[in-house]
C-alpha cells in the first residue's frame, strides 16, 4: 500500500501564518518537491512581485513579464534558498535584480506607463492605479530617478521596508542605502515642488 | 515660507541650512519616514524647523498617497506562472492505457491532484500536498521501469503503475496512524476508480499537526 511516516509538530499563531501554515513550512515542502506548496507561495506573493516590478519599471506589461520571470526563477533557485531571510525578502531580491536587468537591457526605454491604459476601456478591470494628477506626477518623478535610486525609494518609501532590509535586498550597506535615499528624496522633492 | 516657492527654495541645491543650522535633508528624511510629528526638543521651539517641516510635509504627501494606491494583480499572472512551472516539471507521464481506439495518457499532476483531493476529504486531514515531480519514490519507480516502457510511451511512462507521495497535516488530537491509513485506502480506491490505475502505491508522510479552524471548533 505504501509507507506512513509521522513526524514534526508545530503550534498555531506564529507570525506570517495564513490558515495555520506559514511561508517557511511551504518553502520546506516546496524544496522537497511538492509543487502545490510552491503554488500557494505564488498565490501569496505574486502581488508583491508584480507591485515592486511595476513601481520600478513603470510599465504594466514589463512588470508582468518580470514578476512572472522572478516567480519562476525563485522556484528554480529554491534548492539554494537556506531560509536565512524570509521568503518575501528573498523574493524582493530576485524581483529587483530582474527589474534592474530589464532596465539595463533597455527594453521599452522611456515608455513609462505606471498608470493604466485608459484608452482601452476593456483594460479598466485590471487598472492598477487610479489615474490622478498627483499620483501621475509622483510616478513620473520616480521614473525619472536613476535605477539604483528608484529601487531604494520603491523598497523603503513605497514598500515600507527598513533600511537594513533594503540593504540586504540590494546587496549594499545601510550607509549606502541612506546615501542613495538622500539624493533620491531631494530629486523627488524638487520635481514635486516644480509640479505644484 | 509657504507654497511651492518655499519648497523650491528649501530644496535648491545651492540652498543653505536653515538659519538655526538644521539641514534640509535631515528634515526631509524625518518627514518622509513618517516622523514629522516626532519633534526634537530643538524643533519644538524653533520656528524655522517647524515651518520647514510643515512645508516638506505638504510636499511629500503625494508620495505617501502614491504608496497607498492599491495595485491590482493582473488576472492571468498567477496562472501563467503555474503553467510555466507545470511545463518545467510535468513532462513525465505516469500512466498510459492502450485501448482499441487509441492511447489514454494521464499526466502526473492529474494523478497528484486526484490523490490530494481524495486525501483532503478524509476526516482529520487539515492539509494534503501531493508531490507530482520526479523527486523521491516517483523518480525511483521511473528509473526502475525504464527498460519496460511501451514503444508508444514518452520517457517516464509507467503503464498502469503510479506512485504518489502525500504530505499531510493532521488535526490535533486525531489518531494519526488511523488517519494516514484511511488516506491511503481512499486515495488508492479513488485512483483505481477514476483513473483506471491498477498498481498504486501511496506513501504518506504526516509532518504536521494543526488545530481545527476556529469556525470548526466546538465551544
Amino acid at each position: 500500500m505504501g509507507k506512513v511516516v509521522a513526524g514534526g509538530s508545530r503550534g498555531m499563531g506564529q507570525d506570517g501564518e495564513v490558515e495555520g501554515f506559514d511561508d517557511a513550512y511551504l518553502v520546506r515542502r516546496a524544496q522537497d518537491g511538492y509543487l502545490d506548496a510552491y503554488a500557494e507561495l505564488v498565490n501569496r506573493h505574486s502581488l508583491l512581485a508584480y507591485r515592486v516590478a511595476l513601481r520600478i519599471l513603470g510599465h504594466h506589461q514589463d512588470a508582468e513579464d518580470v514578476a512572472q520571470d522572478a516567480l519562476v526563477t525563485a522556484w528554480q533557485q529554491l534548492p539554494q534558498f537556506r531560509g536565512e531571510s524570509s521568503f518575501s525578502t528573498w523574493l524582493y531580491r530576485i524581483v529587483t535584480r530582474r527589474a534592474l536587468n530589464w532596465i539595463s537591457r533597455d527594453r521599452r526605454h522611456g515608455s513609462a506607463d505606471v498608470l493604466p491604459e485608459l484608452a482601452d476601456s476593456s483594460a479598466q478591470a485590471d487598472i492598477a492605479f487610479e489615474r490622478t494628477e498627483t499620483v501621475g506626477a509622483v510616478a513620473a518623478a520616480i521614473q525619472a530617478l536613476p535605477p539604483a535610486q528608484r529601487v531604494v525609494v520603491v523598497l523603503h518609501h513605497l514598500e515600507g521596508l527598513p533600511y537594513a532590509d533594503v540593504a540586504a535586498i540590494t546587496a549594499s550597506s545601510v550607509a549606502a542605502v541612506r546615501s542613495q535615499l538622500y539624493r533620491a528624496r531631494r530629486a523627488l522633492g524638487s520635481a514635486l515642488a516644480e509640479w505644484r | 515660507m509657504t507654497g511651492p516657492s518655499g519648497a523650491r527654495r528649501l530644496l535648491d541645491p545651492a540652498s543653505q541650512p536653515l538659519p538655526c543650522g538644521a539641514g534640509v535633508d535631515e528634515l526631509l528624511e524625518q518627514v518622509a519616514d513618517g516622523d514629522a510629528d516626532r519633534l526634537t526638543e530643538h524643533q519644538r521651539t524653533c520656528p524655522h524647523c517647524r515651518a520647514a517641516i510643515a512645508e516638506l510635509r505638504v510636499l511629500w504627501a503625494p508620495v505617501q498617497e502614491y504608496a497607498r494606491q492599491p495595485v491590482r494583480l493582473p488576472r492571468l499572472l498567477r496562472a501563467s506562472v503555474l503553467r510555466q512551472l507545470d511545463r518545467l516539471v510535468h513532462d513525465v507521464w505516469y500512466t498510459l492505457q492502450l485501448t482499441d481506439t487509441g492511447a489514454v495518457r494521464v499526466a502526473a499532476r492529474v494523478v497528484a491532484a486526484v490523490a490530494r483531493d481524495a486525501a483532503s476529504r478524509v476526516p482529520g486531514v487539515r492539509v494534503a500536498l501531493g508531490r507530482s515531480t520526479e523527486a523521491g519514490s516517483a523518480g525511483l519507480v521511473s528509473r526502475a521501469t525504464t527498460g519496460h516502457l511501451h514503444p508508444h510511451a514518452a520517457v517516464g511512462v509507467l503503464g498502469r503503475t503510479a506512485v504518489v507521495d502525500l504530505a499531510l497535516a493532521v488535526s490535533y488530537g486525531e489518531p494519526v496512524h488511523q488517519v494516514a491509513r484511511e488516506v491511503q485506502r481512499r486515495v488508492i480506491a479513488e485512483l483505481r476508480e477514476n483513473l483506471g490505475l491498477q498498481s498504486v502505491t501511496v506513501n504518506v508522510a504526516v509532518d504536521d499537526v494543526a488545530a481545527e479552524p476556529a469556525d470548526q471548533q466546538q465551544h
